[in-house]
């Protein structure tokens, strides 16, 4: 069938007629190629210039549209429409901005002119390539796999529970609750962090829509966004579980780093010396020592440093809640030893947003220490510990203690790297797993369909460990909506089965692991429910095998090479 | 309420970053959302910055493709120059009138040319600038705000005091200019709320040691972030009032935190952000941070402040007495913490103030019953817990209106929100 393409000028008012001398326009284009016809109009994107465009589609038998106006990013999506209500598929349409890009910014009218018919003879050379394409969309399945059960895997299963949406939580461990579980108080009401726990694992309990595995590992995850495919294995009878999901959300936690490999602190040698988790463990009533706060010699402490920021330096990164519970400590210690003397050594207290100076300004006033320390050094003597100490401007001190807690960095748990490698998420400098966007997409990996929730992605506390829980919740039940299709990227990678050599460069380059390798037939497939059309692929390609649908050689090249002519 | 997405309708308060996103993410479920803003343009406080720590992105550009997205949501009324005046009801069933004011232009038929701005006889200073450039009685805040449509002041316009004006209609080729145009009330019905109002910034003349106001070369952080800007009054060169680029400058952290007493937690990154901006655009100024705690949080933020620190930008740890004027600069007399007292010499001060909830807090708390902290921050259900449950079922918060907070961290409330409200119907 012969190409016939219309071309539709707008003068936006006098926006690009007062800059552009569209008659001039109109006479250049109208001898090229395949150009059926070529019209200006006062104003397309008005009701009036919709119809009159639909109705120029429809009477001028057109199979291709091309429109000068403004900015694609104004107008594209009302003209796309223009082409669905006249029967043309709106891929076959291209915009050329002759506003923004030619009649606000080139002053001169002789000059703009000749510009504006380079840029629409680009857009007529390349339209005439363009294919139709035509929206796809994928059945989804509703249901979540969450994969860790502490306080934020718990909360985002109770919140994406319903009667159409099953959730599965996995827990490598024998009992939910993670971290919040061993923790007898929580900043700043001095809650008990076991029963919150208890509080919340009653809701699960409740809710026929939830199945929990303890004692589980995920082993395997494949497929995409709507439909991966979940196998899990119950570690004590080997039991097999495989079920699809829609979404996946990681809640695997923190570990405290470990001070031993830090000699200056005498962790692991000197007997009273604890990390800060130990010294959680000391207050749970059903704990080692039944909630008693101890010393090795089974004496209560007379004096206790609590020292902060402990492999911070190592780790590059401030681990967000140490101040505040280094603060909650000093209060634990002071309610059940009421005479101990508490110092709290520090290099900057972090203690941010709108509730946490009254809490450390009340944990002062109980007669708590804060001393300025940049380094920190324990040793013990026959007549008990020592923490010496430096300031940044070097004056020193010490302390004589009975007991040390550590306050180590928090750092990603053991199962962190499994998971990035078994879902192809990017691990960050840190070592947490990374963003979708730093600033944008707080709980989304780059794999689409699959958050990361909590402490996983970074330090932080069990208020925005919740809300991580809830954030990623907010985003699977938008786009996961039972019943509903999800549609695909139109626009997206294509590579053909002739030219592709097996080099694998485009799967290396992907950030969307949306290219897998076909072993039998040697060559890169495209998974067209992940790819997102960004084109890396197909600018890395040595051989010219992997294109962008509509972002064609052939386009691209008649574009360029009419905007040169 | 239910979850197939077609029923629900919810009443987003604010139209910065938090609102935006609710709103888009509850429009793609399906429900619909009108979402109101009190300004004549829509985007929050995000808008107002050049660029946002710790990549540098350009703001504008970062959140345009989402400004874009919502205008064209279908599922999605933005309501600007409007205010929430009651709101009754309950979780599924409020009813919230909402007051929106005319713009006297129209929406549909302006297409953002500006034509209108010239003849319009009428300066006055530009509160989106921070009153350092001046505008006119028909304006948009700044070239790239959305959306681009002016709106009319009618305290300054000369036609709305009774003259006889009608220079900007006339130069109108679109007949968008409606002098005729009336404020409307709307009355809707929704299930849900979220309220996303966002912050503003301590008042610095309450600190007078600091001389702002009273001598010259003293910036908030919040004018500096426009000074920066490329689209703003300077199109982002930093000079001082002389006309001169600034030789050394100081930036004083935690202004108004003892009075407020709390931290503002994002001063100290967005102090380290500008010293890294002014760095980037005059190489050889010399920036001095004074702060008494750095508070950069979290896995991300100590990489940005180690590198501007490589920079060449001082930290001094340090209480802050006075600021004087010293010949054409400042004398800024300080403390350290060993107590030995230091004066610093700079040509421009900075101040960081703390972060305070919207004006209009007390007054959008008492129409929606909710309560309010000692601070006068939205209060949540469950303080330490979660974030952003009020104590009236169906009422939500995000962002800074409940708390100082990061844009990453404003995000995830605001996508919590839509987390807790389309789990609502179990």
């Amino acid at each position: 069938m012969a190409k016939k393409i219309g071309v539709y000028v707008c003068e936006c008012g006098n926006n690009v007629a007062d800059n552009v001398d569209i008659d001039r326009v109109i006479k250049a284009l109208s001898p090229l190629r395949d150009v059926a016809v070529v019209e200006k109009y006062r104003l397309l994107c008005s009701e009036d210039g919709k119809e009159f465009l639909k109705q120029s589609i429809i009477d001028h038998e057109l199979t291709h549209l091309v429109v000068a106006a403004c900015s694609p990013k104004q107008h594209e999506h009302t003209f796309m429409s223009v082409c669905v209500a006249a029967s043309l598929n709106p891929y076959l349409f291209q915009m050329a901005n002759i506003r923004e890009q030619c009649a606000w910014v080139t002053q001169d009218k002789e000059e703009a002119t000749d510009k504006a018919i380079r840029q629409i003879a680009a857009a007529i050379a390349r339209v005439a390539y363009n294919e139709a394409l035509e929206k796809k969309d994928i059945d989804v399945y509703p249901d979540v796999l969450i994969i860790g059960g502490g306080i934020a895997g718990i909360k985002a299963t109770h919140v994406l529970a319903s009667p159409d949406r099953k959730v599965y939580l996995v827990e490598k461990n024998s009992s939910l609750g993670g971290k919040v579980k061993g923790f007898d108080k929580l900043f700043t009401k001095m809650e008990s962090g076991s029963a919150l726990i208890e509080k919340e694992l009653k809701n699960l309990r409740e809710d026929e829509n939830i199945e929990v595995f303890t004692e589980s590992e995920v082993e395997q995850i494949l497929g995409f966004f709507g439909n991966f495919e979940v196998k899990v294995v119950k570690k004590a009878t080997n039991e097999e579980l495989n079920f699809n999901v829609g979404a996946v959300v990681l809640a695997t936690g923190f570990d405290l780093m470990d001070p031993k490999g830090l000699p200056q602190y005498g962790y692991g040698k000197l007997d009273d010396v604890y990390t800060s988790l130990e010294f959680e463990e000391m207050n749970v009533p059903g704990g080692p020592t039944g909630g008693k706060i101890l010393l090795k010699n089974g004496n209560p402490p007379k004096s206790v440093a609590i020292v902060h920021c402990v492999g911070r330096e190592d780790k590059g990164y401030c681990s967000k809640v140490c101040c505040m519970y280094s603060l909650k400590s000093a209060r634990m210690l002071k309610a059940q030893l009421p005479a101990v003397k508490v110092s709290q050594l520090y290099s900057d207290l972090c203690i941010p947003g709108k509730a946490y100076q009254k809490f450390h300004e009340e944990t002062k006033d109980l007669g708590v220490e804060f001393i300025r320390a940049e380094k920190t050094n324990v040793t013990q003597n026959s007549k008990g510990m020592t923490v010496k100490y430096e300031s940044e401007t070097g004056s020193k001190g010490d302390l004589a203690v009975d007991m040390v807690i550590l306050v180590p960095a928090m750092e990603p748990s053991s199962d962190t790297n499994k998971f990035a490698e078994m879902l192809s998420i990017p691990i960050d400098n840190e070592g947490f797993l990374a963003q979708e966007h730093q600033k944008l997409a707080p709980v989304a990996s780059s794999v689409e369909g699959v958050f990361v929730v909590g402490c996983a992605q970074g330090p932080k506390n069990i208020s925005e460990s919740i809300v991580q829980s809830e954030a990623a919740a907010g985003k699977i039940l938008s786009a996961l909506v039972p019943g509903r299709k999800l549609e695909l990227e139109v626009k997206t990678s294509e590579i053909s089965e002739t030219f592709c050599t097996g080099c694998k460069t485009c799967i290396s380059v992907c950030p969307y692991s949306a290219i897998s390798f076909d072993d039998f037939r040697e060559i890169s497939v495209v998974n067209e429910a992940l790819c997102h059309g960004c084109g890396v692929c197909a600018a890395a390609c040595p051989s010219g095998a992997a294109s962008v649908k509509n972002f064609a050689f052939t386009q691209i090249y008649q574009e360029v090479e009419a905007l040169l002519k | 309420m239910e979850n197939n997405g077609n029923s629900t309708s919810v009443l987003v308060i604010g139209a910065g970053i938090a609102g935006i996103e609710s709103s888009l993410l509850l429009a793609n479920s399906g429900a619909k959302v009108y979402l109101v803003e009190k300004a004549s343009y829509f985007g929050g406080n995000v808008i107002k910055w050049e660029e946002v720590f710790p990549n540098m992105e350009c703001a504008t550009c970062m959140i345009a493709p989402k400004q874009q997205e919502l205008l064209q949501n279908e599922n999605i009324k933005l309501l600007m120059l409007s205010q929430v005046e009651a709101v009754q009801g309950s979780v599924g069933d409020f009813t919230a009138k909402v007051k929106k004011k005319a713009r006297y232009v129209d929406l549909e038929n302006c297409i953002g040319c500006n034509e209108c701005f010239e003849p319009c006889p009428v300066e006055v200073d530009n509160e989106f600038e921070e009153r350092l450039s001046k505008r006119k009685a028909i304006y948009v805040p700044c070239a790239g705000a959305l959306p681009n449509v002016p709106v009319i002041d009618t305290d300054n316009c000369l036609r709305f005091k009774g003259e006889d004006c009608q220079l900007c209609q006339e130069a109108c080729m679109f007949e968008a200019i409606d002098y005729t145009q009336q404020d409307e009330e709307l009355e809707l019905k929704v299930g849900a709320i979220v309220v996303a109002t966002g912050f503003k910034t301590f008042d610095l003349t309450q600190t007078p040691q600091y001389g702002y106001k009273k001598l010259n070369n003293v910036y908030s952080i919040v004018e500096v972030e426009r000074i920066c800007a490329s689209n703003g009054p300077t199109e982002g060169q930093i000079v001082l009032q002389n006309g001169e680029a600034p030789k050394s400058v100081a930036i004083i952290h935690c202004i108004g935190r003892e009075e407020k007493g709390y931290c503002s937690s994002v001063c100290c990154m967005a102090s380290i952000k500008q010293a890294h901006f002014l760095k980037n655009k005059l190489p050889e100024i010399k920036v001095s941070q004074l702060y008494s705690d750095l508070c950069i949080p979290g896995r991300i933020y100590q990489r940005f402040y180690e590198e501007v620190k490589g920079s060449g930008v001082d930290f001094i740890r340090a209480t802050v007495n006075e600021v004087t004027q010293q010949g054409a600069g400042l004398a800024i007399k300080y403390k350290t913490e060993d107590g030995k007292g230091n004066t610093l010499n700079v040509d421009m001060l900075i101040l960081a103030p703390a972060i305070e909830p919207e004006t209009d807090s007390s007054k959008l708390a008492e129409i929606l019953a909710i309560p309010q902290d000692e601070h006068g921050f939205f209060s949540e259900k469950e303080p330490d817990l979660d974030s952003v449950d009020t104590s009236r079922e169906g009422i939500f918060i995000a962002g800074c209106a409940q708390s100082p907070k990061d844009v990453p961290d404003t995000v995830a409330e605001a996508e919590a929100t839509v987390g807790r409200i389309l789990s609502l119907s179990r």
